[in-house]
């Protein structure tokens, strides 16, 4: 049989696009390569979840168990356990070939969502030296061995870097009695959410220490020490700053990577600024019928996003089928591009569909550098079409912003962002 | 030789701390001097590479130290009493591959490695490159042993079923200029050294095989012979050859002394008892001088040099196929050819190794600078080449004599030994060339106390872990219906499955550490790390060993990966 969508990754982002694209009646697939839906989210035991979406704080199952009891009741199909090993494109479909304990199936699909997430940073991307001890995790393995299969990876632990699943993680194993000595960060200014920092670290007496990073690894069995240096404003390590912590575990929280090798194995353009793929207003990349969304297409910090993107790719990918016919359809002149100027590291989408242009639509935007008040304008032809003002940004807390295509007299073939502090 | 002129030149450079004297017909440097690198300058000023006798150093580093050779935490008697006729000593690639090669005879072999598994030193820390030989000039050991070693892989890869590639290797020179001497040298090396397949290419014809090489190349030499193996899988596959054949591999056994009398080894003490060896044989890499001092035989020294290779994301592998680099023919100083950019047997990018002298034979930490050093270097090789494709970064260190030959020998004082020292590169190309050769030497000699008969049953094919990701759909579907555990995926970077993983650990050698794991059938070496695996991986051995998961380690040692259950894990 053909289906109308796969979607590959059962993480909150896959949940919500194939639940949206089965609503769309289109003949939906989602495959999983763990035993159990909800990605990420299972081990994601804290709570926090779903106060955009839902006004409640629910924990990460919490939240992934709603979107599986719908995703069930709409008696969509799920293939679990079953991984994904290469991706054809043919003129009229995607052939897509997997790997599960049946053995190799290849599927056949017009549209593919890919809902593939993102991975961790390691120690060695963001060079980090010394020996290679046991000892040294991402917050996310760590996360793992503690929530998912209830051991206990550290005992003395330095983190480095105050991204959220570091903060989050801090306070896990501090409940779990673990000594947390400190959480190193090698920018300024803190990378995770300031209710993270709240309640993760202030509340639980974790010092922070800013401008600070660790530069060696010590011990030859289980790690016994790590290296701290300060750093200067280009985050270079200072020489003679460095002092030595002793400690059994080291833990990582530097940064998600969006996870595109499939992407880009389908040739699929992508964004140096988001390491995810160039996408348009339907979700939709520059290979026709290719659908990105959550941390795969931008590593979001809340899940409510990644769920509402999830959405739109599943409904795109259903209506583009029913409503394209799949035309490929590629003339730059059906799209705007949005382009970014000033203090705004990206925008998502990169571009509009010209159609979309009668329409209320969702963008995302992340800051370069934290910022008092703000004003967000959108500029078309020289004139500004929409302005926003923000009490503050900063760069870790991703802004949505809704905006009403119709009120706007855009023109021409692009539409250009600025963010800038508004001069007292 | 001439002790008085060689110390007056030694000490108007290093001081006049420094005796030289000589012994059984060596050079022995005595004295202390205040730095590492004096002492290897100085040793080094004494070679006469014409002149064939060894440099032993006896030099002390003022104030410092040296690190004694870090121990296994097991005690036990599980080897005492033992007497088989060979006992090599390292489970490195020269010790794996001799071990292969004795079992050729009726022999009971034994081979005793100190850490907790195979190739954990330097053969588990190279590039894996199969060398040509193009840089070798005649006369050395290495040299007589390279082409023999490098003709050999084919045929060697095939029966203990190694992924090996002939990539080719392409030293690119960027002055016109330099054509003619390159040319000669090629000539030379071509008809007088037996490189055979050396020949000088154009600029146009290397862009068109490695569209990604510095375009300043103006030509270049080129190997057609030139390889890339899995270093540690091939070590690991003649080690469990050597197993299937009837050899024993002692892990975590430490050679500790040795009980000398008459020119022979009586008995090897071990942390794991007595072992009474017909013969030794010397594979022990950084600490073959230790064990020579041990047997009453030491006659030459080691100096350790670290190397740092950088390895990067297959992505960026697509730079290039085979193996480059790039020369001039002005004078560069230190040993190291300079690395280079090697195309892997699993197609990532190596880019180095640097060479750094040391006196720590085992620390095996990197270094930013080596990763910048390699980074300059070879940008000159392809201009691409970018620090952002790294995945991780590792360092071995060789173990060279001052000659900077191998030392493949017979016990010069001792007679029941073997030595196989001095081996850096390219050890790895010369090992299958040289396990030959010495396990015949070896055989000889047991012969000369017991007949020694051919192995009837010796089986040469060793079956690896098969690799599903690089079968057709059909061979694996195939596989995974006679075993679904093929088709649940563990390592999304690298495609391993829980069966492979499996295999693994139901080896003819196995290893139950997460490294172990790794070094078989590739879980965790990809673009995460081991950040999604790891866990999993741990889970599996758990499973299979029956180890409760807080027990399950990452490598040797006390490396456990967790400390006990959390208070729920706990059920408290």
């Amino acid at each position: 049989m053909i289906y109308d969508v796969i979607v590959i990754g059962g993480g909150p982002a896959g949940l919500a696009a194939a639940i949206a694209a089965k609503k769309e009646g289109a003949q939906v697939l989602l495959i999983e390569r763990e035993g159990r839906l909800g990605g990420i989210l299972k081990q994601c035991i804290h709570d926090g979840f779903g106060l955009q979406r839902f006004k409640e704080k629910l924990s990460g199952p919490e939240y992934a168990e709603r979107f599986i009891e719908e995703f069930h009741s709409l008696e969509i199909p799920a293939k679990l356990w079953t991984f994904v090993t290469k991706i054809r494109k043919s003129d009229q479909d995607f052939q897509v070939w997997t790997v599960s304990r049946n053995g190799v199936e290849m599927l056949v699909s017009r549209t593919l969502i890919l809902a593939t997430g993102c991975r961790e940073r390691t120690a060695k991307q963001v060079s980090i030296h010394g020996t290679r001890p046991a000892g040294v995790y991402t917050a996310g393995t760590a996360q793992h061995f503690t929530n998912l299969q209830g051991v206990m990876p550290a005992r003395r632990c330095v983190i480095l870097g105050s991204g959220d699943i570091g903060l989050i993680m801090a306070r896990r194993l501090k409940l779990e009695g673990a000594d947390i000595l400190g959480v190193y960060e090698v920018r300024p200014e803190p990378s995770g959410l300031t209710r993270n920092m709240i309640q993760c670290l202030e509340d639980f007496d974790i010092p922070l220490h800013l401008s600070e990073t660790v530069t060696r690894i010590f011990g030859d069995d289980r790690l016994t020490g790590v290296e701290i240096a300060k750093v200067d404003e280009q985050m270079q390590p200072v020489p003679g700053t460095e002092k030595r912590i002793d400690c059994d575990t080291l833990i990582l929280s530097v940064g998600l990577i969006p996870e595109n090798e499939m992407a880009e194995s389908l040739r699929v353009t992508m964004d140096p600024r988001t390491k995810g793929p160039v996408c348009d207003s339907w979700a939709m990349t520059d290979v026709p019928g290719v659908f990105s969304c959550g941390n795969a297409f931008h590593v979001n910090d809340l899940v409510d996003y990644v769920s509402e993107s999830g959405e739109l790719a599943g409904t795109s990918a259903a209506r583009y089928f029913r409503e394209l016919k799949g035309e490929a359809d590629r003339t730059a002149e059906n799209w705007i591009s949005v382009e970014t100027e000033g203090g705004l590291a990206y925008v998502v989408p990169q571009k509009i569909r010209k159609s979309d242009l009668d329409k209320k639509l969702v963008f995302y935007f992340r800051c370069r550098r934290t910022m008092g008040e703000s004003m967000l304008a959108a500029i078309s032809a020289g004139k500004t079409v929409f302005e926003k003002k923000y009490q503050a940004v900063r760069p870790p807390e991703m802004e949505r912003v809704v905006i009403d295509l119709s009120k706007a007299d855009i023109v021409g073939t692009s539409l250009v962002f600025q963010l800038g502090e508004v001069q007292a | 030789m001439d002790c008085q002129k060689l110390q007056k030149k030694v000490r108007s450079i290093y001081g006049n701390s420094i005796r030289v004297t000589e012994k059984d017909g060596n050079i022995v440097l005595s004295g202390t001097l205040k730095k590492w690198e004096d002492i290897v300058g100085a040793c080094s000023l004494c070679v006469d590479k014409k002149r064939r006798y060894h440099v032993i150093n006896n030099l002390k580093l003022e104030n410092t130290e040296l690190p004694k050779m870090k121990l296994p935490h097991i005690q036990d008697q599980a080897l005492e009493g033992r007497k088989p006729d060979v006992l090599v000593i390292g489970g490195g690639i020269s010790g794996a591959s001799i071990a292969r090669e004795l079992m050729k005879w009726k022999l009971d072999v034994l081979l005793a490695e100190k850490e907790s598994d195979v190739a954990m030193h330097a053969s588990g820390r190279n590039d894996g490159e199969v060398h040509p030989g193009i840089d070798l000039g005649k006369g050395t050991l290495k040299q007589h042993y390279v082409i023999a070693g490098n003709r050999m892989y084919g045929k060697i890869c095939k029966e203990l079923d190694v992924p090996f590639k002939r990539c080719g290797q392409y030293v690119g020179m960027m002055h016109w200029s330099e054509l003619l001497p390159a040319y000669l040298y090629a000539c030379q090396r071509k008809y007088m050294c037996g490189v055979s397949d050396t020949r000088v290419i154009s600029g146009k014809t290397l862009r068109k095989r490695e569209p990604h090489l510095n375009p300043d190349m103006k030509f270049a030499i080129y190997n057609s012979m030139a390889g890339s193996v899995c270093p540690y899988g091939l070590t690991i596959a003649y080690a469990e050859n050597a197993v299937q054949n009837g050899a024993e591999v002692a892990l975590n056994t430490a050679v500790l002394s040795m009980d000398v009398k008459d020119g022979k080894i009586r008995s090897v003490l071990t942390n794991r008892g007595r072992i009474y060896p017909e013969i030794v044989i010397n594979a022990a890499g950084v600490f073959a001088e230790d064990v020579a001092e041990m047997a009453g035989d030491r006659f030459y020294s080691i100096h350790p040099r670290r190397g740092t290779n950088a390895i990067l994301d297959k992505k960026a592998g697509k730079l290039m196929g085979g193996i480059a680099s790039w020369k001039t023919l002005k004078k560069t100083s230190g040993h190291t050819k300079g690395g280079g950019i090697v195309h892997t047997a699993h197609d990532n990018l190596l880019v180095g190794p640097d060479a750094v002298e040391t006196y720590e034979k085992e620390n095996f930490a990197t270094q930013a600078s080596s990763i910048e050093n390699n980074f300059k270097k070879q940008q000159g090789t392809v201009k691409e080449l970018s620090q952002r494709d790294i995945i991780t970064y590792f360092t071995g260190v060789r173990a060279p004599t001052f000659e900077e030959d191998f030392v493949i020998e017979r016990g010069r004082k001792t007679k029941n030994l073997i030595h196989c020292a001095g081996i850096q590169s390219p050890g790895l190309t010369t090992a299958p060339a040289v396990a030959k050769d010495v396990a015949k030497m070896a055989a000889k000699m047991v012969s000369a106390s017991h007949p020694v008969k051919k192995n009837e049953s010796y089986n040469p094919y060793r079956k690896g872990v098969p690799r599903l990701r690089e079968m057709s759909p059909e061979q694996r579907n195939k596989l995974i219906q006679k075993r679904p555990d093929y088709g649940v995926m563990i390592c999304r970077c690298e495609e391993i499955s829980k069966g492979e993983i499996v295999d693994a650990l139901c080896s003819p050698l196995p290893v139950y550490t997460v490294d172990g794991v790794k070094k078989r059938v590739r879980p965790g070496m990809g673009r995460c790390q081991g950040g999604f695996c790891m866990p999993l991986v741990a889970e599996i051995i758990s499973e299979v060993t029956g180890q409760p998961l807080e027990k399950v380690k990452k490598s040797g040692g006390d490396s456990y990966l967790l400390f006990g259950k959390t208070k729920a894990g706990d059920g408290k």
